[in-house]
């Protein structure tokens, strides 16, 4: 196991380069003209030229990739030319934001769709069945800022139970970062009252941005229990007089978990990289927002940390997924 | 330094990028309770728990990042915000006729050739740190915003050359000019002075660049005291503000909401005091708004289409008068929202502003009269125009326009694009488009600066004036920059809007109003047509 992890960690390597040569290749092939764009309109062509050799834009492609990957394996991301921040410095700032609301958002999505989908599985066509599967539907085809706004007039505006946009009340600071999470460190260090605020402004927009995952698990969760309860092992299990509860934990959600597993991992890399409209609405400080911006004004070099985190991310996430179908499936090998 | 006084050494900023602070500011457990607990309503309501406190902080809602503090670096609103209230300039510009007031500069003298500018530094100046502000300090801040030539320094380059700055004394700081320049008053502003000892103490190998980035070496009325990237930004009142006056603020907080309609929503519910990003469709929903008072005042900000003088038909003059008059303007100004017409180049109430200037109207018989001495006098051509995709009035501004140009047989082909490809298209004539709407927000409050900007030649290429080039446009600019004497500073710019609208180079548009949203409570606010959303806090009170 453990060299397949080394293998699968290896296998980042060729991952991180295909990135930063796409990345870098779209950065070269946009037309646009982000010198001119952060030299503003009020500076001169030696201005401008200056700039550009600043950072490093008059030398060719190849050299800046080569500049670009030398720092980056020492841990520098290069520094934004619009902002001139260190790109590093602003994903420390942006990473733990967006992490924090999607892993909750996953956490909302598994927690409730695998138990949902074996239950309607349970009830197949029956009326709680037939239901789901209508909710399941609006679920998936309501746009996520849409429903992120509704949330806000609804528990913010109307009914006035949850705070309306932003991480934390802006006269509350977080507290020292440990993780980066603010729900995480305030429990780590015993802020109780800081978890409760923090948790209270995390709800809505991971509840936004979990609906869409949590009803492809469910329906998953429902039609692999489905497959799963025809099977002959349960039949046998069944015969056999094992308790019911068992049969259903043991046997049945088990089986079933392995195929929505895949789906859990990608779903993670997605809601990664499409919190953006989420975020907006609810002014939550993170990557999408950043990404977004640095896209809009071409400044690249963020832009391209960004791709880079998130990929590296979806790759460790897709390996804990690996991991775990042995954890679930003993029969699992890993080679 | 954004440390909290008392605190432990700083943190060292890349590392995180954040800087956290533990505690709250301060706030009792019992009020984050009521904040975080059953009495939901209240946790986002932090400007009354403030005022419960018997803090005077001041909320400013804001879609801007402030990503970097470095007075000779940054630019942008939101970074004029920070300058503005955490460090001086040598004058400060009030009022709504944007006059020169002190800053760090209790008096200036300008000599009779207009060569020498001499200013006498008010003696209870001190920076944060508590040492006194000297001319060196001065001296230093201009040398360095030069020589870094980023920021606003753009607004002297040319004009103080360094080694030309002089401390006289340790108050006195002298400017010897190469040529007199008639707005130097109007630069002085956007010019910060930043404690030489402090910043050389933070050298590292980028001239102070890295350090100044996240700290500070100022003097104005607030201090950085704690931030959050992306989040908020809160200054405190410095313990050493020397400014004269000033109003009851403990501290402002720049809070970053990037919904405009959020803004609003937090205005309505005193979550903030400011709202600076507003739509005039907010104005119109904040109307009679309990506790809100609604700002909608001119400001030095033109909005205007501009024609490619210099390649394919629209080089020809007689075709840019013709869809001048083409045009139909009310509905340009309908669909601006809170604006008003152009009245020429510059923009309405500026200094040389030519109210009675004969200006293109509506008058389809005219355009026609133009036309016909084109090569195109049935029309039959099809020009292209440009558009920021996304800026819904931009897109309105087209439609309008193809609807007007088919009353003279011109077709309008209109393509969205994204700003960075819109500057790119400026780099020549042969990629600029036919029609490129563009706004221009003045920097500093005279006329000399949106007429180099927009129509000096020396701009070609760049997207404020992509191709527009006539020499003796070009001569009055310079003329307007150097002549200190008013009347005939006056005179010059009068013949300016002259010779432009004759070249018709723009289609002459709005200039949009500043929409700014303030609570009642809000105290000693004064509208100041420059840079007016990057509010100056010392002033106010609540």
């Amino acid at each position: 196991m453990i060299t397949f992890i080394l293998r699968r960690l290896l296998m980042l390597v060729p991952v991180l380069v295909g990135l930063t040569v796409i990345m870098f290749a779209i950065a070269r092939l946009l037309p646009g003209d982000p010198v001119g764009l952060a030299a503003g309109p009020n500076a001169t062509a030696a201005e401008r030229a200056a700039l550009a050799a600043e950072f490093g834009l008059d030398r060719p492609v190849w050299e800046q990739y080569g500049t670009y990957v030398a720092g980056l394996v020492q841990g520098d991301f290069a520094t934004s030319l619009l902002t001139r921040r260190p790109v590093a410095a602003d994903l420390a700032a942006y990473l733990p934001a967006t992490l924090e609301l999607v892993l909750a958002a996953m956490l909302l999505a598994v927690g409730l769709g695998i138990p949902l989908g074996l239950l309607t599985a349970l009830w197949r066509n029956r009326w709680p069945d037939y239901l789901s599967q209508v909710l399941a539907i609006g679920a998936i085809s309501m746009p996520r800022f849409f429903l992120g706004l509704l949330l806000q007039l609804c528990f913010a505006m109307w009914l006035n139970w949850l705070p309306l946009a932003g991480r934390l009340p802006i006269i509350v600071f977080p507290p020292d970062p440990i993780t980066g999470f603010i729900t995480i460190d305030a429990a780590l260090t015993g802020q109780w009252d800081v978890l409760r605020t923090a948790l209270l402004h995390l709800l809505m927009p991971a509840l936004a941005l979990s609906l869409s995952p949590l009803a492809t698990i469910m329906r998953m969760m429902r039609s692999s229990t489905i497959e799963v309860m025809g099977q002959d092992y349960v039949m046998t299990a069944r015969a056999l007089g094992l308790p019911r509860h068992l049969i259903l934990t043991r046997t049945i959600a088990r089986n079933a978990v392995s195929a929505t597993l895949t789906v859990i991992g990608l779903y993670f890399g997605w809601l990664l990289g499409g919190t953006v409209l989420v975020e907006t609405v609810f002014d939550w400080p993170g990557l999408g927002l950043y990404a977004t911006k640095a896209i809009l004004s071409q400044d690249m070099m963020p832009v391209i940390g960004v791709a880079l985190v998130i990929g590296l991310l979806f790759v460790f996430a897709n390996l804990l997924i690996d991991l775990a179908y042995g954890l679930i499936n003993p029969k699992v090998r890993y080679s | 330094m954004t440390q909290r006084r008392g605190r432990k050494a700083p943190r060292s900023f890349p590392r995180h990028g954040v800087r956290h602070v533990t505690h709250a500011f301060n706030i009792s457990r019992r009020g984050l309770l009521a904040m975080a607990g059953a009495g939901l309503a209240s946790a986002t309501l932090p400007a009354a728990l403030f005022a419960q406190q018997g803090r005077n902080i001041l909320i400013i809602a804001s879609g801007q990042d402030i990503p970097n503090f470095d007075p000779h670096v940054a630019s942008g609103y939101s970074a004029s915000f920070l300058m503005r209230n955490v460090y001086d300039p040598l004058v400060r510009v009030a009022g709504e006729s944007a006059e020169p007031v002190p800053g760090l500069a209790q008096s200036w003298e300008n000599s009779e050739d207009g060569l020498v500018w001499t200013f006498q530094l008010n003696p209870d100046a001190v920076f944060h740190s508590g040492a006194p502000v000297t001319a060196a300090d001065v001296v230093y801040s201009f040398e360095r915003a030069l020589r870094l030539a980023k920021g606003n320094s753009w607004m002297i380059r040319g004009i103080v050359q360094p080694g030309q700055i002089e401390a006289v004394d340790d108050h006195t700081v002298r400017f010897t000019l190469d040529a007199p320049f008639a707005a130097f008053l109007a630069v002085m502003p956007w010019i910060f002075v930043a404690e030489q000892a402090q910043v050389e103490a933070n050298l590292g190998e980028d001239d102070g660049q890295t350090w100044l980035m996240s700290n500070e070496a100022g003097s104005g009325p607030f201090t950085v005291e704690r931030f959050q990237v992306g989040t908020m930004y809160y200054l405190a009142r410095a313990e050493n503000a020397w400014q004269p006056e000033g109003g009851n603020l403990d501290g402002v907080i720049w809070q970053i909401v990037r919904e405009t309609a959020t803004q609003r929503l937090m205005l309505q519910r005193g979550e903030a005091h400011v709202a600076v990003d507003l739509t005039s469709e907010d104005m119109d929903a904040l109307e009679g708004a309990p506790g809100v008072v609604r700002v909608i005042e001119p400001e030095y900000r033109t909005f205007s289409i501009k024609m490619n003088t210099a390649q394919g038909p629209m080089a020809d003059v007689n075709l840019r008068r013709a869809i001048s008059h083409a045009v139909d303007y009310e509905a340009i100004l309908a669909s601006a929202g809170y604006a008003e017409l152009m009245t020429g180049p510059l923009p309405n109430g500026i200094f040389g502003f030519d109210p009675d200037l004969d200006v293109p109207r509506q008058d389809l018989d005219k355009a026609r009269e133009y036309l016909a001495q084109t090569e195109w006098a049935e029309g039959g051509l099809t020009l292209r125009m440009v558009h920021v995709s996304g800026l819904e009035q931009q897109r309105r501004w087209s439609l309008i326009l193809l609807d007007n140009l088919r009353a003279l047989n011109i077709g309008l082909e209109i393509q969205p694009l994204n700003w960075p490809d819109m500057v790119a298209a400026c780099a020549s004539p042969e990629t600029f488009p036919d029609l490129f709407p563009v706004y221009q927000t003045a920097n500093y409050g005279d006329p000399d600066n949106i007429a180099y900007a927009a129509y000096h030649s020396s701009r070609n290429g760049g997207w404020s004036n992509a191709v527009y080039a006539n020499p003796e446009v070009d001569a009055l600019i310079e003329a307007g920059r150097v002549e200190t004497d008013p009347e005939k500073r006056a005179a010059i710019y009068l013949e300016f809007q002259k010779a432009v609208v004759a070249d018709a180079p723009d289609i002459f548009g709005v200039l949009e109003n500043r929409k700014l949203g303030l609570r009642e409570a809000v105290q000693g606010y004064r509208f100041t047509p420059v840079a007016s959303n990057a509010i100056e806090a010392w002033p106010l009170s609540l």
